[in-house]
């Protein structure tokens, strides 16, 4: 019963992928069965429209989502219509996707159904809340395409991630690839009493003072920032950037003098839009980052075939991994059976 | 419709964002209110407004009113799903759970409405019998599925498919399942089309309960909106008589300016040489009698078209503009409201610069919108005469998408407005006209219009800073700057602390020249006020 006790204690759990076909369906099945297995009241839906039957990138089968008695499912019309279940619709709600407004509806006998719930995580948010308060132990969200957003510790408590042969052939950019993901997500997070005081930052850079004060440098965008701002460290050397983290604003700090006393501090993983080079030169030359809060990393999974028919092997890419993240890794097609 | 105005002004569309609508149809019934134009209509819709506030205000009614408006948040916009059983369609299971939730919505808004007694209002048709359709095993709940108690072979079915659901690894029972689930499919529709047909002869039962949910939804609004800022019923005047038709009334206004013509210059001539001993100084007494006469014949010309209109008339004490008010009271600056009265015929606005002229139009535009879209206005009281349409000629119309410049958009608006209201009663606000094109040209523009306007039946409002424009209509003028109201330094953001928004009638036929005083007190480039100033002096 891999990983599924680190899972248990979370209310909301997202499973993402760093790229398509990594597994992540067959992950959520595996997760979906175990829950059932262990009598886990649980609530099912997904971020966006990734739950066509037949990959619409790569035209492969992809398997749908079994869901099982007791369940609860958020979908769109036109997939619930389609569903190879018994269902009971409990609630219709006036938000819109491309596929029809958005149901709820629990499963009173077992069966498939393709899954594709809103595409914003707000509104993920208040159904994951909305399950939470109707006394639903756990809401799993299947994630789709590469999109890591609702792994952001304000959408989801816990998230899986699953990594691949799609993600590259090569075993040794596979592992850069996600060592470097994990490596994000692995941030220490800041003291509680920095989290407060950083609490009205909701935009542009910020900087804390000796004192643990939290001041707005006056820069909206940290796209806006150039090397010619001199007088960033004016309240001391650790900063806050609300929003994304660019591979600009890493440059700009990695090329100031104060480098080695930087503490730059993001809201969470999900925010870093930076390329592995320029993170890496940042680390290197003394700077420190940290995460107003960390995300809780349940498992890495691992598919080792690519839809373009190669795979690596299970036992070797597994083990690779696994030492390079010095974290339990799993063959996500060999935990489904 | 409501949808229609949305774009006439940011200010109304402040207001009706604010509307705290519960649910998808009552934002729909909120769009798709119709402009009223009768008093009865007006009143009908103000009176259930008022009830619906009596009710709201009351604390012991609270727990109901949170009740229905609960049940209302449960409310979905089904208008497609009634639409399809009026033309006797299949509705799907996801349409049958609509159907089931208007139903179930209707009873319990009822329900929850008992105690207030208000059976006008809560008036919803009985559908009872839909219901117990769509709830064959007594549930009680809104929720829907095909109930295994639609059909003798789905309960044997169902079971059926669960066993073979169990046998994952079996691809046996796949393919059996597969079978079997299509056979399952077939029933379902089978009793989605029966379902369907028994409830077509309710289908005007629940398009009439979807409105009149959506219409309960749309009142608790207004109610909550009115009560939260401070707004105020008006009174709506009476219709207006057959006599003011159009023709009659400049035919009778035409008439009443040439009978009171000679009594007007002789009575007047007299006192205005008084009047004007100072000026007559300076010119000659003959052009001072001229001008003075001139003025006598549009008192009295102005006053014989109030009179003909039959008491036709507009006028709110304490009139304000809510999105300014907040944003003042956001900022601390005061707000002052306005007093004001209008007639059938033309108002020219006169004014400084940033005296508020455009607010002013804006915000009588907001409130004759508000009140025949039946809701309350913003301010402490308010008569209202009803009009067919408002029609706002406010700000840049220029549209550049259509290759038009701004003279070009507003002089097409102005016509269109001058082809209107030849026809219909309108609310005419017209700000600034002819002020992109040339001076000369411009102000003849502006005579011609308020030749126009000053005989025809509509509430026409312009603001202008063109003086002598010889028009013998009613003036009114916004007191304006005030350097005395305080002594602080005068800047963008306090300007308003010097103005004095409220309204003189002005009898003169020359408008405040106070743009360079401003521009002085607010620090311009000292060099650009100096030349402007020569040249003022040049051409005097």
């Amino acid at each position: 019963m891999p990983f599924l006790k680190n899972i248990l204690s979370s209310r909301s759990l997202s499973i993402v992928g760093l790229e398509k076909n990594t597994g992540k369906t067959v992950c959520l099945n595996y997760v979906l069965r175990r829950l059932h297995e262990l009598g886990v009241s649980t609530a099912v839906t997904s971020i966006g429209v990734d739950g066509e039957q037949t990959d619409s990138v790569y035209a492969t089968a992809k398997p749908e989502v079994t869901l099982y008695e007791g369940m609860y499912l958020i979908t769109s019309e036109r997939h619930y219509l389609q569903r190879r279940c018994v269902s009971e619709i409990l609630d219709l709600s006036n938000q819109r996707t491309a596929l029809g407004r958005l149901l709820t509806a629990r499963i009173l006998s077992s069966g498939k159904a393709l899954i594709s719930g809103a595409a914003a995580t707000a509104i993920l948010a208040d159904q994951i809340n909305h399950f939470k308060q109707q006394g639903i132990q756990l809401t799993v969200i299947d994630g789709a395409l590469s999109r890591l957003s609702l792994a952001s510790p304000t959408v989801t408590d816990s998230m899986i991630l699953a990594t691949g042969a799609a993600v590259s052939p090569n075993l040794q950019q596979l592992i850069s690839k996600t060592r470097f993901v994990c490596r994000l997500i692995d941030l220490p997070e800041v003291e509680p009493a920095i989290r407060t005081a950083l609490s009205q930052a909701s935009s542009g850079l910020w900087a804390l003072d000796s004192d643990g004060l939290a001041h707005d440098l006056n820069i909206p965008s940290v796209f806006m920032l150039s090397s010619a701002n001199s007088d960033l460290f004016r309240y001391g050397t650790t900063l806050f950037a609300s929003g994304a983290v660019s591979d600009r604003l890493l440059k700009i700090l990695a090329a100031k003098e104060e480098i080695k006393q930087i503490t730059l501090i993001v809201r969470d993983f999900t925010k870093f839009f930076v390329t592995p080079e320029v993170y890496n030169d940042f680390v290197r030359r003394g700077g420190s980052l940290m995460a107003l809060r960390k995300s809780h990393l349940a498992a890495v999974t691992l598919n080792p075939t690519s839809p373009h028919g190669y795979a690596l092997d299970s036992h070797t890419a597994t083990q690779a991994l696994s030492d390079a993240l010095n974290l339990p890794v799993y063959d996500v097609m060999k935990i489904e059976r | 419709m409501l949808r229609d105005k949305l774009q006439s002004d940011p200010g109304f569309q402040y207001i009706i964002d604010a509307l705290n609508l519960i649910s998808a149809a009552g934002r729909r019934a909120l769009l798709d209110f119709p402009f009223l134009t009768t008093p009865e209509a007006v009143n009908a819709e103000l009176d259930n407004l008022e009830t619906v506030i009596g009710v709201v205000s009351v604390t012991d009614n609270l727990h109901t009113v949170s009740e229905i408006k609960h049940h209302l948040m449960c409310l979905h916009d089904s208008q497609g799903t009634v639409a399809n059983l009026s033309q006797h369609s299949v509705i799907n299971e996801v349409e049958l759970f609509e159907v089931k939730n208007i139903a179930y919505t209707a009873a319990a808004v009822s329900r929850s409405a008992e105690p207030l007694g208000l059976k006008e209002i809560f008036s919803l048709p009985d559908l009872s019998d839909v219901f117990s359709l769509l709830d064959p095993d007594n549930t009680g709940l809104p929720h829907f599925y095909i109930y295994d108690s639609y059909h003798p072979d789905l309960p044997d079915i169902r079971k059926r498919l669960k066993q073979l659901q169990a046998r994952t690894d079996d691809p046996e029972a796949a393919t059996l399942y597969a079978d079997l689930f299509a056979q399952h499919n077939d029933i379902q529709h089978s009793v989605e089309t029966k379902l369907s047909q028994q409830l077509w002869a309710s289908a005007d039962c629940l398009a009439l309960a979807v409105k009149r949910l959506a219409y309960i939804d749309l009142l608790f609004a207004k109610a909550g909106l009115a009560s939260a800022w401070n707004f105020t019923r008006p009174q709506i005047t009476p219709a207006k008589q057959p006599a003011e038709d159009p023709q009659a009334i400049k035919q009778s206004s035409n008439q009443a300016i040439k009978q009171s013509d000679t009594q007007a210059i002789k009575q007047s001539s007299n006192q205005a040489i008084k009047q004007s001993s100072n000026q007559a100084i300076k010119h000659s007494s003959n052009q001072t009698l001229k001008q003075s006469s001139n003025q006598a014949i549009k008192q009295s010309g102005n006053q014989a078209i109030k009179q003909s209109s039959n008491q036709a008339f507009t006028q709110y004490k304490g009139l304000f503009n809510p999105r300014l008010l907040h944003r003042n009271q956001e900022h601390r600056l005061r707000y002052q409201p306005i007093d004001i009265t209008v007639h059938p015929g033309l108002c020219l606005i006169t004014g400084a610069n940033m005296a508020g002229k455009t607010v002013l139009l804006k915000t009588l535009g907001i409130a004759q919108l508000l009140t025949q879209f039946g809701m309350y206005v913003p301010a402490e009281s308010a008569t209202v005469s009803l009009v067919d349409d408002v029609i706002f000629c406010i700000g840049d119309e220029q549209n550049e998408m259509n290759g038009l410049s701004s003279f070009a958009s507003e002089i097409i608006k102005i016509s269109e407005v001058v082809q209107l209201s030849a026809s219909q009663r309108l609310l005419i606000l017209i700000d600034e006209p002819a002020r992109t094109t040339n001076p000369v040209e411009g102000k003849a523009i502006v005579q011609a219009l308020s030749d126009i306007l000053i005989s025809r039946d509509s509430f026409s409002l312009v603001t202008t800073h063109y003086s002598q424009l010889g028009v013998p209509c009613r003036r009114l003028r916004i007191a304006g700057f005030r350097e005395d109201l305080v002594g602080a330094p005068l800047s963008p953001e306090n300007i308003n602390l010097f103005m004095d928004y409220s309204l003189v009638e002005d009898n003169s036929d020359t408008v405040p020249q106070e743009a360079l005083r401003i521009a002085t007190l607010l620090r311009c480039d000292e060099t650009l006020i100096q030349k402007a100033q020569e040249h003022l002096t040049n051409q005097q």
